[in-house]
């Protein structure tokens, strides 16, 4: 009960060291979601339709490159032997361009096999059929952009002939829908076709190429294993279980995780020093009240208790607000980051889950805990004869 | 077997104080001996600087002597570990202090109850106790107003009622009246007149001649002995 009075004899004061407070753990929590933030929602995003490998061609990473693996059909058959594989989906990324009126519109087009693809869910309209070689989908920034809906004719045009700066080749597809496209970037124009008529737009057609396949294991367990199986029976191409990719993308982010660390650490020194900045003055201000307390018989753990309670309310309230802070700040962060060109628009910066928010409160906790240490031993050690005889002159 | 009146509740033996001074020894008390009976009344004065203070914080084990002993109902303090003489001082020991000490941020009542929580009375038992004691001091309906809001003299009585929370065997007060007017001071007499009565043993440091003028015993200390005693 007087703990909690003591932090209302200055109400000012407490509220500032709360407001303090509150401002470095937004600062803290936004550091420990954006040190595993990122990681976590790639591998979200990568694992987002239960494909649990990607093989792309030799050195590269998915879309890494524009370079692409020739012979897809038979390659498809060598992957799809393996007892454990249960679904192979080639993906072909290529630029084209869409008429519009008298202009074109460059946009990213995805060729795809219906019926095993990873990389779209359809939002309206209908989705693409097995053989339905003269539909497409448009994502809705596209459909936007090219005044598109299900039903229209979109016009396509494959490679320009650098030289005579005409079309080699000219597709018309209809449109059957709106779909997302899960590792586009925000506002990115692009549109899914079958395989074989990106292809042939793209002029890849006779050597059968494609960007990538994404293969699904039966089970995750098994992820890792096929992986070595399928890398082992194809060297020729490079096969990375979403593991392996997760931990290159972590080997990529290690100074972008440790500065982050770095800095959350900084705005939890700070929260220490300010509640015990706070907790010393004011247990300094009291050692009158204090010796004469344990004149009249208080023990030195209820004294201890009561500068430390006052100390972990001061991190509970100042913390509690900061989550919220921290929240609201890392959604907006979080919207200004992912407008970066070519990132994913469904990649997070920050990933708000309850064990990184758990820990970020039991770090936080232990810290406010932690501040009240060292008053908590000035109040305990207060000799009690010297600071009444001080107090009485 | 529960102590009786004539009993002896404190006894000091050749109690010594030295303090470092400046890089000299000041000798606070010099061989000081004093027994206080249950149920007594004792008065200590003396001009400033005699030792009166020094004494009464080692009668009630805030201080450690540098020689001598001290023994409360019989539990010689010395080599007490400090959670013992703490509770020592919860349960044998009441302090009245000059400037009152309550904390300001408690009622009356909660001032009171607060050696009681600390003894670990229930909730129920110590508000029924606290309010008897305000009441017995005369402030049962300032029981809820903050220390804050209360007068030097209503202060002092809740401190008092505070001292008597656990039903000590020595109530030890220092300069009780010393921030009080004289009006207020003479209340206070009265107030220690009776709690003597009711079988409270006192021992009060005191510049208040008419305060020591009730006492049954008054003890004069000067330059760190006692100079003379003198039966009340």
């Amino acid at each position: 009960m007087t703990w909690w009075r003591n932090l209302l004899r200055h109400p000012l004061r407490s509220a500032l060291a709360v407001a303090g407070i509150t401002v470095t753990t937004a600062m803290l929590l936004d550091m420990v979601l954006l040190g595993g933030g990122l990681e976590r929602s790639f591998e979200r995003l990568l694992l987002g339709r239960g494909y649990q490998i990607r093989v792309s061609p030799s050195g590269t990473l998915p879309f890494d490159t524009e370079t692409t693996i020739p012979g897809a059909a038979a390659l498809r058959l060598g992957l799809e032997a393996d007892p454990e594989v249960t679904g192979v989906a080639p993906v072909l990324g290529a630029s084209v361009f869409a008429r519009a009126g008298d202009t074109l519109v460059a946009v990213f087009a995805y060729g795809i096999d219906p019926e095993v693809q990873a990389i779209y869910q359809p939002l309206s309209g209908s989705d693409l059929a097995a053989g339905d070689s003269l539909g497409v989908l448009l994502s809705a920034p596209a459909a936007a952009r090219l005044g598109m809906a299900p039903g229209d004719t979109l016009v396509l045009v494959g490679r320009l002939d650098p030289q005579l700066a005409t079309a080699a080749i000219e597709r018309r597809l209809v449109v059957r829908g709106v779909a997302r496209l899960l590792y586009d970037s925000r506002g990115q124009l692009s549109l899914v076709a079958l395989l074989p008529v990106v292809q042939s737009l793209a002029g890849l057609r006779e050597e059968d190429r494609v960007s990538a396949f994404v293969v699904r294991a039966r089970s995750d367990d098994q992820a890792d294993a096929v992986t070595a199986r399928l890398r082992s029976a194809h060297p020729g191409i490079e096969v990375n279980s979403v593991t392996d990719m997760v931990r290159h993308f972590r080997e990529r982010l290690v100074y972008f995780r440790q500065l982050s660390y770095i800095l959350g650490s900084i705005s939890l020194v700070v929260t220490v020093l300010l509640v015990t900045t706070l907790m010393t003055i004011t247990v300094n201000e009291r050692l009158g009240e204090i010796a004469t307390l344990r004149a009249i018989g208080v023990s030195r753990a209820t004294v201890v208790r009561s500068v430390m309670l006052e100390g972990a309310t001061l991190t509970v309230v100042g913390g509690g607000l900061g989550i919220v802070l921290g929240l609201a700040t890392a959604r907006y962060l979080d919207a200004i980051l992912t407008t970066f060109p070519g990132l994913p628009a469904a990649i997070s910066f920050f990933v708000p889950e309850p064990d990184r928010l758990l820990l970020a409160g039991v770090v936080l906790f232990l810290a406010g805990v932690g501040a009240g240490v060292y008053p908590a031993i000035i109040a305990a050690r207060a000799p009690i004869a010297d600071t009444l005889r001080a107090e009485a002159t | 077997m529960s102590p009786q009146p004539g009993e002896i509740a404190l006894r000091a033996i050749e109690l010594r104080k030295d303090y470092p001074m400046n890089g000299e020894t000041v000798h606070a008390l010099r061989g000081v001996s004093l027994e206080v009976r249950r149920g007594e009344y004792v008065a200590i004065v003396g001009p400033s600087g005699s030792g009166k203070s020094t004494l009464l914080q080692l009668l009630g084990g805030l201080d450690e002597p540098s020689a001598g002993s001290v023994l409360v109902d019989g539990v010689a303090l010395a080599g007490l570990d400090d959670r013992t003489l703490t509770r020592l001082r919860l349960t044998r020991l009441g302090f009245v202090f000059q400037r009152f000490h309550l904390l300001p941020v408690l009622t009356a009542i909660e001032n009171v109850e607060l050696p009681l929580s600390e003894a670990g009375v229930s909730r129920a038992e110590r508000r029924a106790r606290a309010l008897e004691l305000l009441g017995y001091v005369g402030l049962a309906e300032r029981a809820a107003h903050r220390a804050t809001q209360l007068s030097g003299g209503e202060m002092q009585r809740v401190a008092i009622a505070r001292a008597l929370a656990n039903r000590p065997a020595v109530i030890l007060a220092d300069e009780p009246t010393g921030e009080l007017d004289a009006a207020t001071g003479r209340s206070m007499l009265e107030l220690f007149r009776r709690l003597n009565q009711d079988g409270t043993t006192l021992v009060v440091i005191t510049h208040d001649e008419h305060l020591a003028a009730e006492a049954g015993r008054v003890v004069h200390m000067l330059d760190g002995r006692i100079a003379v005693g003198r039966q009340g």
